[in-house]
């Protein structure tokens, strides 16, 4: 009996010991809930440091943690740690950032690390900042740390010489303090950083696993995220799925204004985060195929095609009620993007500062029919840009509206009263009377088709004539950055929420990177300046965002065109489902009731 | 025969380093320059110019185009300039899956295609012919595209018969279930030319002195149709399939793009998309040597069909 019961008591130990084992586990992700999503186009890799395509980023952003996030409700965006303690102790004026880690966080396990647990630390950050400079890597955002981080140009620059980056080099602007302490110093003050310490290519990597499979780091992401990659057939399908180790993480966040979020809220809170055990990506570029897929519940959310906004969403944009009754939601939400067509400020039919040349691009803007875009060529699903920060970006104003509204009436006398008189057949010509031509550079799709129609007919409106360059996007991006391009019909995506994002594009000195329009203003560079030194949240700084966009207007920069609504179809069993402006992974906060 | 097949081979040579200089000429002059893409949206000149240096794009191009008739020669390809991954691991994971859909469809196509022109050329002139041949004429006017829409939305939607996309790990889930639709589409697409081609060189040999003669002598009309009529109509048959075959390394995109097959076909758009020099590289050598390859067996094949051909 004695005997019996002190098997009892081992055994009640071990039962103890087990439960105790699996106590963090209990309430997460649900192996058998699985959900199955699409891209349509292909992922390229998951190496933070090489890609920049969105697909890839969206797998990314579930697998590398960075030291921020944002939060999933708040809106406008609110960055909030997600590796971090908390949020950074600046000093020295805004030029050092102290940021303390979490304790007890673990990359997942992999070969690399010779079978022992590995705990993140800031070195982990260190080496995976400067990746982004070391020129093998060639990262696509390698600009968000050139000339920023005291030191690492020059570990850069030496790299370039000798053909291999010193990461055991220290540099003062990116080291780690101890084990938990990351301190940044830059070289001036710069209240954007927190923007790049969330953005998904600055999660962090293990040095071991780089190193290790750096034959192919693209297939090899081990990170300290929700997820882990589970199978991956490229270019066809992406298996994720939760990370046994991962940390206890409860979803908490907070109900906006937006009604909806009372629903989300009701369906996740309290819940630990990720709830879904394993994420199917298929790869399905056709339109038909996706939205065939949808109504086959075959996919659990998608992104509307606009070839299929008329089967999904009556006149009003509202859900047709064939899908309002399967229990269908419709999430719409303005893109974090603008398209606008830039003007060549070095061009010589087009460019320059004289009255004349302002006069005839700003006529130029006037006379292009945008109404008829949003309503013809975006069917509607589109808004006016009304400045160059997109809605939902900090800086964006929702009252402010631009002086160039389409009028072509106004376009025309602009053009007569400035000497661009119409010759016997119709157009015009400049001044001195030579003859004028404009040539708009677009890309080959159906949408550049009907944009170049559009203009074609805007422009003969008021007398100009008109020719289109038709090409493919890395000829007129070479062309661009070397000012050749008379005009050319682009489009821009936060990188971060952030104004600065989008008025970079029009600052001086960025001709040749990212200023394609070349456009070089003393005033607004002189307030742009101002503008970098800056807290985000300074009022002083939205009056300044306010003054370039009326400097860029007067100038006749750009013909700013429209941001794109983006229309996610939810199927009824998506819980807790909202469209982030900039986060993409938003399966790991979502959870999936059985299907009925 | 033996010296027959070197003579071939040897002049496969000269028409190789035509095809490499000519996918050479086309990339650099309408290609595009990758670099631009590759440097993501803000770059500077000295990261591009670093791009340039590490895909060798910045070499002369005597030294680029000596570099690629390296890789031809050894058969390495190097690492594709958007993905990093082995040219060698695209070609031999996505040729798989187009093999999957496009074997099938050659058999049955060739096998349906065959007998039904032999029957519709047994019955010329009569209504089941004609009207055969106007289901092939309509069937022939219709796009691919069409045929594609239509059974995706009928038979995986509508009716539930076959998934809308997709593809499995299993060779046999796949030939089955994934491939099942776009197998039958491409036979929907391929049958009707196939069956006319097929029935006119029938016809051609159905009025020949031999088949009066084999019919008077009181040969069975099965063994004049199946035996005569059918060998004789095989040499132009088998050179229209032949000059098929090298159509296997490069895939359906359409269909594959539809139906989310990891093929081939999709992979060559995307290197297209992406200016992805050695993939386009690597799949054009392929289908060149593929295509010389398949002239030499379509060669050997009217030997051993017919023993009056000589090979020269």
């Amino acid at each position: 009996m004695r005997a019996a019961r002190a098997w009892f008591r081992v055994g009640a130990v071990v039962a103890a010991l087990a439960i105790a084992a699996v106590a963090p586990l209990a309430g997460a992700a649900d192996p058998s809930k699985v959900l199955h999503i699409a891209f349509p186009v292909a992922e390229t890799g998951f190496d933070p440091a090489k890609i920049s395509d969105l697909y890839s980023s969206t797998v990314i952003e579930a697998i590398f943690e960075r030291l921020y996030t944002y939060d999933y409700l708040a809106r406008p965006v609110k960055i909030v740690p997600l590796t971090a303690e908390g949020m950074p102790e600046i000093s020295d004026g805004g030029r050092t950032w102290t940021i303390h880690l979490k304790h007890g966080i673990f990359f997942t396990r992999d070969p690399a690390f010779g079978g022992k647990p590995r705990e993140l630390t800031a070195q982990d950050y260190v080496y995976s900042f400067e990746r982004h400079a070391d020129p093998a890597n060639r990262s696509p955002w390698a600009f968000l740390v050139q000339d920023r981080f005291e030191g690492l140009d020059g570990l850069a620059d030496a790299a370039s010489k000798s053909g291999k980056f010193d990461y055991d080099a220290s540099i003062p602007g990116i080291a780690a303090v101890d084990r938990y302490t990351l301190r940044f110093r830059l070289k001036r003050p710069d209240y954007l950083l927190p923007y790049t310490l969330a953005h998904t290519p600055f999660g962090a990597v293990a040095r071991e696993v780089i190193e290790k499979y750096a034959g192919d780091t693209n297939a090899h992401p081990v990170g300290t995220g929700p997820y882990m990659l589970g199978e991956w057939r490229r270019g066809a399908k992406i298996t994720l799925v939760a990370n046994p180790d991962f940390r206890k993480v409860t979803w908490n966040f907070q109900a906006g204004d937006d009604p909806s979020d009372k629903t989300v809220v009701e369906q996740m809170k309290g819940k630990t985060i990720p709830q879904i055990g394993k994420v199917e990506i298929s790869i399905i570029e056709e339109a038909q195929s996706r939205w065939l897929a949808f109504n086959g519940r075959e996919l659990d959310y998608l992104g509307l095609p606009a070839t299929f906004k008329g089967q999904a969403l009556d006149d009003s944009n509202r859900l047709l009620p064939k899908l309002a009754a399967r229990g269908v939601k419709l999430d719409r939400t303005v893109d974090p993007s603008i398209s606008y067509a830039f003007f060549n400020f070095r061009d010589p039919l087009v460019g320059g500062f004289s009255k004349e040349k302002i006069a005839l691009r700003r006529a130029i803007i006037m006379g292009y029919n945008l109404p008829q875009e949003l309503a013809v060529v975006d069917k509607g699903q589109a808004v006016q840009a009304q400045m160059p920060i997109p809605e939902g970006i900090v800086g964006f104003e929702p009252g402010y509206r631009s002086i160039n509204q389409y009028d072509p009436g106004l376009a025309n006398e602009l053009l007569d009263y400035f000497g661009y008189r119409k010759g016997a057949d119709g157009f015009r010509t400049l001044p001195d009377g030579k003859p004028m031509t404009l040539r708009l550079s677009l890309g080959t799709s159906a949408i550049d088709r009907e944009r170049s129609e559009l203009w074609q007919k805007s422009m003969n409106a008021i007398g100009i004539r008109m020719v289109f360059d038709q090409g493919k996007f890395a000829d007129h991006l070479k062309a661009a950055k070397a000012c050749q391009l008379m005009m050319w019909d682009a489009a821009w995506i936060a990188d971060y929420p952030d104004g600065d994002d989008f008025l970079q594009l029009l600052y001086g000195p960025n001709t040749g990177q990212s200023n394609n329009g070349c456009y070089q203003s003393k005033a607004y560079d002189a307030l742009y300046e101002k503008s970098r030194t800056l807290p985000t949240d300074s009022v002083e700084r939205q009056h300044l965002f306010l003054d370039m966009t009326r400097q860029m207007e007067v100038d006749g920069a750009w013909v700013l065109e429209s941001s794109p609504v983006r229309n996610e179809l939810i199927q009824p069993w998506v819980l807790g489902y909202k469209k982030h402006p900039i986060l993409n992974a938003e399966f790991m906060y979502l959870d999936l009731a059985p299907r009925q | 025969m033996g010296g027959y097949i070197v003579r071939r081979l040897w002049q496969m040579i000269p028409t190789m380093l035509g095809v490499v200089l000519l996918v050479f000429v086309l990339f650099n002059w309408v290609g595009g320059d990758p670099a631009y893409v590759l440097a993501g949206k803000i770059s500077s000149h000295e990261q591009i110019e670093n791009i340039r240096r590490q895909l060798g794009i910045d070499q002369p191009y005597y030294v680029q185009l000596g570099i690629f008739l390296k890789q031809i020669v050894t058969a390495n390809f190097g690492s594709s300039w958007s993905t990093n991954e082995k040219v060698s691991h695209i070609l031999l994971t996505r040729l798989g899956p187009s093999l999957t859909v496009l074997v099938p469809l050659l058999i049955l196509g060739t096998l349906i295609s065959i007998g039904l022109a032999l029957a519709v050329a047994y019955v010329r002139g009569s209504l089941t012919d004609r009207m055969v041949m106007i289901v092939c004429t309509v069937g022939l006017s219709i796009s691919i595209l069409v045929y594609i829409i239509v059974f995706q939305y009928v038979f995986a939607y509508k009716l539930g018969w076959f998934p809308v996309q997709g593809w499995g790990d299993s060779f046999w889930q796949n030939l089955v279930v994934y491939a099942s639709l776009p197998i039958l589409i491409a036979l929907a697409v391929s049958i009707a030319p196939d069956l006319r081609l097929y029935r006119t060189f029938v016809l051609d040999e159905i009025n020949q002195d031999y088949v009066r003669t084999a019919r008077a002598k009181g040969v069975s009309e099965n063994r004049v149709i199946w035996v005569h009529v059918l060998r004789n109509a095989s040499i132009p048959i088998i050179t229209y399939l032949m000059s098929g075959l090298p159509g296997l390394l490069l895939g359906s995109f359409l269909i594959e793009r539809f139906f989310s097959i990891p093929g081939i076909g999709r992979e060559v758009i995307l290197a297209v998309e992406r200016s992805d020099f050695p993939v386009i590289k690597a799949i054009t050598v392929y289908v060149a040597f593929a295509t010389i390859f398949t002239n030499l067996l379509a060669d050997l094949t009217y030997k051993a069909v017919d023993p009056r051909v000589q090979l020269k």
